[in-house]
């Protein structure tokens, strides 16, 4: 390893320590304790009585602050990560599994759809410069990005999905298949995330676009480029090995950005297509004052990032030599 | 490019039709989830377990009916007090079978409050707050013993659901017992399905009320959001739901008038605007009352409810309680109605009149300041709050509504740290609870001490004796009598502020079942919100015979 990636790695480990001890504290600056805010949940229908059950129920600690934070860190260490209060007594591992993996599905495919289809809209428009697609393409994006995520998504539920009946408007799966490892669920899954991931792609293209349209403008007036072009290269070869190789490079660092907030950024999707995923946990928890489901997802979310980062950081170190120094 | 367009138009349009629900399963919208999480235990306080497991899956002794006000036997036939208000017999049910087969006795009762008293967790009622001993006698009789006369026990021990001591005394710590396969005696104990999104639950094929329920199965997709149960319901998706939709008749009924169909009735508890009864001005009767008078009620229902629920009533009954309910009291309306003149001059009389500037100040030249707490994001209570502020403003009073995060508001009117709040009150089959909450001393909490309820802090020795009384009667003549007298406490002491009842939301669609009750029907109430009133339409609903053919013609 060298000593820049060494150092680099060191930083994330320093980073990861300064979220979880956040993660730590934030929750509980917040008014109120969760047995009163599961009892105000009831509006009375519980009895008076009711606060005393829960107050026992929750196991709420009154331990001294330092003490609770070895305890948090000690449980994390073996990969506990308590007990939500929402859903009491399910574990939170167990409830965070259960949206993890459409919230995968649908915002990383959505990503990766996104990052690839708008790299290649950019790098085509810059090399094609002037051309129709440069001069439709770019404008035409940034002006559907720049809509409100959720009136997007609600217009496109409702056109496609509730007046032309197209595309199913809410969950993963269809209520005809069971959750197993067969065509007729992939297909049912499938269908049900192009809908939602449609609206994804549509609102974060425009971004992609741009970002790859300026690097490969810049890179393709770069001196080796037209050097390239001057030893009379074919121009594929140009496009692809001396223009897109380097031009990827920033869009590849907001890649990584982006795959780390895939877990927490689907959220106006989940609530607007009823998808089974994380995004909707994140807002039942803050809701509930679920501290331990709270501390689960932004664990989650934050280890997501880092490890996203990490991995583009060893890549960009493959593909750019300058940063190998 | 054109190939992955015509891929996407078969995968939209010719994968699969959206599933037929099969026919006999009645498809349930109740609790707002995005996933669904497998917990069935029916004991516990923290509403973690699916709806219906504790009046579907499992059964209480007796059921009270809110929209009949009638007390039904349930898995007990009979009851009596065996010394009035502190020894209550249960006939438990003979005949009755666990959906394992095992047979239902009264040693079954004894064991769920056992449990509830070995763990104080589960006893979210607080029965153990009253109990003193709980025995079955023999097979077919269970005795409560009181503490001390306490006549709302009756239903306080009447609607636990009872789960089978056969199948729960291996169980170690029922507190985190997820109980992911349960044992009941209800008319659904079948988990045909789950996973995240869709869970369903089979008829008991050994349900004691010989060959009911009609319905096959019940059915439940995972909807997350408002928006999300409004289009499943119109689509038609639906059979029957909880939510609460805005301008019904046109986004709802509108769409098939002859199936889709609603009902609201005004049975759930009432929203009031309490004062903070130990601060001045507010510790002076007469300063609630104007500020009451000076509220317009009717414009404050159609803005904030859309009408769908009355002003409150003067003794702030809602319509659950028609059967105590006091009209003589206040025929006017008293210090409910709308009279801002009538407002103005009580102020005058308290010592507030209005200055020059028209604002109102006392004597010492102080204002009346009253900020109006109010949770944030509740769009239907910050819109009723706007309104009070504007109506005790042209009062002359200094209103702000001041909204808060959820928890913030709950921490501040719970510890009484308010001038003005709106809140949530307390309901029960009789007017006890609601009007022990309102003015009774033992529910008074100091300030700055969360309380549970009582939040405007107010305690009247008249009512107290009243309260006591009720607790100490079985005789529903004479409880009728010291109900009348607590309406009478609450009209001339004007402890709180009520605003409307709200209402139980109920949709139904008749396509493919019938039997729910409705504004002519009403033998019990509607929503699926209202346990355990559910397990008397669970057990009504049938599906129709010409459903399915209607619904082919209608395509």
């Amino acid at each position: 390893m060298s000593p820049h990636l060494g150092r680099r790695l060191g930083l994330y480990a320093l980073a990861a320590w300064f979220a979880l001890t956040l993660n730590f504290l934030l929750p509980r600056l917040m008014p109120g304790d969760p047995a009163q805010a599961l009892f105000a949940r009831f509006q009375g229908r519980l009895e008076p009585a009711a606060l005393e059950a829960l107050t026992v129920t929750l196991g709420l600690s009154d331990a001294p602050i330092a003490a609770q934070y070895g305890t948090y860190l000690g449980q994390l260490a073996r990969g506990e990560l308590g007990i939500s209060l929402v859903y009491f007594p399910s574990p939170v591992s167990e409830v965070i599994a259960g949206g993890l993996g459409w919230t995968l599905f649908l915002a990383g495919g959505a990503l990766v759809v996104a990052f690839v289809l708008g790299s290649a809209i950019g790098a085509v428009a810059a090399w094609r410069r002037g051309g129709w697609l440069d001069t439709i393409a770019p404008p035409l994006l940034s002006f559907l990005g720049a809509f409100p995520y959720f009136w997007l998504a609600m217009a496109a539920a409702w056109l496609l999905g509730f007046q032309l009946g197209w595309f199913p408007v809410r969950h993963a799966y269809g209520p005809e298949v069971n959750p197993s490892f067969t065509l007729a669920f992939a297909a049912s899954a499938v269908r049900h995330a192009l809908l939602p991931g449609a609206t994804m792609v549509l609102a974060s293209l425009g971004g992609w676009v741009l970002t790859m349209r300026n690097a490969m403008m810049g890179v393709l007036d770069d001196e080796p480029i037209r050097f390239a072009q001057a030893r009379g290269l074919p121009p594929g070869r140009v496009f692809f090995h001396y223009g897109i190789r380097n031009a990827l490079l920033p869009s590849l660092t907001s890649f990584g950005m982006a795959l780390g907030f895939v877990l927490s950024g689907a959220l106006l999707t989940e609530i607007v297509f009823a998808y089974p995923g994380q995004g909707y946990l994140l807002l039942q928890a803050v809701r509930g004052q679920d501290y331990p489901l709270l501390q689960g997802l932004f664990l989650t979310i934050t280890l997501a990032v880092l490890a996203a980062n990490a991995i583009v950081d060893v890549v960009v170190v493959l593909l750019d030599p300058r940063a190998r120094g | 490019m054109r190939a992955f367009a015509l891929s996407l138009a078969l995968l939209a349009g010719c994968a699969d039709p959206p599933g037929e629900t099969p026919p006999g399963t009645l498809t349930v919208l109740q609790e707002q989830q995005a996933a669904w999480v497998r917990n069935f235990n029916p004991l516990l306080s923290t509403g973690g377990a699916r709806w219906p497991t504790a009046s579907g899956i499992y059964e209480p002794l007796l059921l009270y009916n809110r929209a009949t006000g009638e007390t039904v036997p349930w898995l007990a036939t009979a009851w009596t007090w065996t010394e009035p208000a502190r020894r209550l017999r249960f006939d438990v049910r003979a005949g009755v079978t666990w959906s394992d087969g095992a047979a239902f006795e009264a040693d079954d009762v004894a064991y769920t409050f056992d449990l509830l008293k070995r763990f104080p967790a589960l006893d979210g009622a607080g029965a153990w707050t009253y109990l003193e001993s709980v025995r079955a006698l023999d097979a077919h009789t269970v005795e409560f013993v009181f503490t001390h006369p306490y006549s709302p026990g009756l239903s306080l021990v009447g609607g636990q659901a009872i789960v089978p001591k056969h199948a729960w005394q291996g169980i170690a710590d029922p507190v985190s017992f997820t109980n992911p396969n349960p044992v009941g005696t209800g008319p659904f104990t079948e988990i045909r399905r789950f996973d995240a999104q869709l869970w369903e639950l089979g008829r008991n094929p050994r349900y004691w009320q010989e060959g009911l329920p009609k319905v096959d199965a019940l059915r439940f997709p995972a909807v997350g959001s408002n928006d999300q149960a409004l289009l499943a319901l119109v689509r038609g998706e639906v059979d029957w739901a909880g939510s609460f939709v805005p301008a019904i008749e046109r986004t709802y009924v509108a769409r098939d008038p002859a199936h889709f169909h609603y009902w609201f009735p005004a049975v759930g508890d009432t929203v009031f605007l309490y004062p903070q009864t130990t601060r001045a001005p507010l510790d002076d009767a007469r300063v609630r009352q104007a500020l009451s008078l000076a509220i317009d009620r009717k414009r404050l229902v159609r803005v904030a409810m859309h009408d769908y629920v009355p002003p409150s009533h003067p003794t702030a009954l809602s319509d659950g309680y028609r059967a105590w309910r006091r009209d003589d009291l206040a025929p006017d309306g008293g210090w409910v109605r709308h009279d801002p003149a009538a407002a103005g001059a009580l102020l005058d009389a308290a010592g507030w009149p209005l200055g020059e500037d028209g604002r109102r100040a006392n004597a010492a030249g102080e204002a009346l300041v009253m900020p109006i707490l109010c949770p944030a994001g509740w769009s239907d209570w910050v819109r009723a709050a706007q309104i009070i502020a504007r109506d005790l403003d042209a009062l002359g009073v200094d209103a702000r509504v001041e909204g808060l995060d959820f928890a913030s508001w709950f921490d501040r009117v719970s510890r009484g740290d308010f001038a003005l709040a709106l809140g949530w009150s307390v309901s029960g089959p009789t007017p006890h609870a609601f009007y022990r909450s309102l003015l009774g001393s033992s529910t008074v909490k100091p300030v700055g001490t969360p309380a549970a309820t009582n939040w405007h802090r107010y305690g009247s020795p008249a009512a107290d004796d009243l309260l006591a009384a009720f607790e100490a009667t079985v005789d529903p003549a004479e409880q009728h009598r010291l109900s009348d007298a607590l309406q009478a406490a609450f009209v001339a002491e004007a402890p709180a502020i009520p605003l409307f009842p709200t209402a139980a939301w109920g949709e139904f669609n008749t396509q493919r079942f019938d039997g729910f009750p409705d504004r002519e029907t009403p033998y019990a109430t509607l929503s699926p919100n209202a346990v355990p009133d559910v397990l008397l339409v669970l057990t009504r609903l049938r599906p129709r015979n010409d459903g399915l053919a209607e619904r082919g013609a209608a395509r």
